[in-house]
């Protein structure tokens, strides 16, 4: 049995389920907000039940609290709707500044729970690449996990997009790259399987302390 | 008796809200945005339960909950959660939690685990001043 498909596919899974986890994590967030505010409008009227004269300004905050979280929640499924459609074609032509606009929007909690900030720079123009988009998105959170897991606290961890000859390149400048990928022995197997399935190349750069995955057209 | 509670969550509306309610509730709330604050506020006031959100950035509330037992382990923590497991119920637990509730919260069904809490916190502090006089009685020698 062919061992590569399989790590592929295990990769894949395990994505999915720590992005979904992540992101029904911050559903839960924002529903158990509203679900407060509802109360809170509740007490207000058991309070006018009683005769307490209640300021209709206060009403209006909650209602206005109420209707930030509903528009974060609607924020929140449509990501995860587009992650969701990301597996519609194994394999088909994409703008890379799309999944890496995907991959910001689904890796800012991640970031947010690692107190870094995540900045995605994408480039003017598109990029048109032909590829997996669920692996490469897989094989693009990975890399980005590493780096979020080495850089320490309070940093900027900047994704930035570029246009190359023949197709496009995802970097991830995160100060001491090289140190990163020593310390996680990166690119693993799990990586160099992602990396063949999606058609893309590893590249470091120790000195501008810069990761990056190039993808051609050709 | 009013309750003193600290509530913890990174989630700044969901601390507002909740500290009005609770405060509507004859409960006397101080907030925490991070570990760091909640660690600071143990440090320096006194309460009868500690409600704090397990998943926070920098340190998570399982670590967080390691730091408040270490610095009073009479203090009472019920441990907010995302998604309840008999697994992280456990976990929990053994670290030392008084209790766990699941988001979003019934807060008359937290009302009353903070009601509990104080309850042993009482019992607690009481054994620890009981033990306290005994020592005293034992090593002088009125």
């Amino acid at each position: 049995m062919n061992a590569g498909p399989n790590r592929v596919g295990q990769s894949g899974l395990t994505y999915f389920g720590r992005t979904t986890a992540s992101i029904s994590h911050e559903l839960k967030n924002a529903l158990a907000i509203i679900k407060e505010n509802a109360g809170l409008l509740d007490d207000y009227l058991q309070m006018a039940d009683k005769g307490l004269p209640i300021d209709p300004a206060r009403f209006k905050t909650v209602t206005g609290r109420i209707a930030d979280q509903i528009t974060r929640a609607d924020g929140i499924i449509k990501n995860l709707n587009r992650f969701a459609h990301s597996v519609d074609e194994p394999v088909k032509a994409i703008d890379l500044n799309e999944i890496a606009a995907l991959l910001n929007v689904l890796s800012q909690r991640e970031a947010a729970m690692r107190q870094v900030t995540l900045q995605v720079c994408p480039e003017g123009a598109t990029i048109p690449v032909t590829t997996a988009p669920y692996l490469l998105l897989t094989l693009l959170g990975r890399c980005l996990s590493i780096c979020l897991q080495y850089m320490g606290s309070g940093k900027t961890l900047t994704v930035k997009v570029t246009r190359i000859p023949d197709g496009g390149r995802i970097e991830f400048e995160a100060l001491d790259a090289a140190r990163l990928a020593a310390a996680a022995n990166f690119p693993g197997e799990n990586e160099t399987d992602l990396l063949n399935a999606v058609g893309a190349e590893y590249h470091l750069d120790g000195t501008l302390g810069c990761m990056a995955i190039t993808l051609s057209n050709r | 008796m009013t309750e003193k509670i600290l509530l913890v969550d990174d989630e700044k509306d969901f601390l507002t809200v909740m500290s009005e309610r609770m405060t509507a509730r004859g409960m006397q709330v101080t907030t925490a945005d991070s570990a760091q604050a909640a660690l600071q506020e143990v440090e320096s006031g006194t309460y009868d339960a500690i409600v704090l959100d397990l998943k926070m950035p920098g340190m998570d509330g399982i670590e967080t909950l390691k730091a408040i037992k270490a610095r009073n382990p009479t203090l009472q923590v019920i441990l907010l959660t995302g998604h309840a497991t008999l697994e992280k119920g456990v976990e929990a637990m053994k670290l030392g939690a008084m209790d766990f509730v699941e988001k979003p919260a019934d807060l008359n069904v937290l009302t009353e685990k903070i009601k509990n809490a104080q309850a042993r916190k009482m019992v607690l502090v009481a054994k620890q001043t009981e033990q306290k006089l005994k020592s005293i009685l034992t090593t002088k020698g009125w």
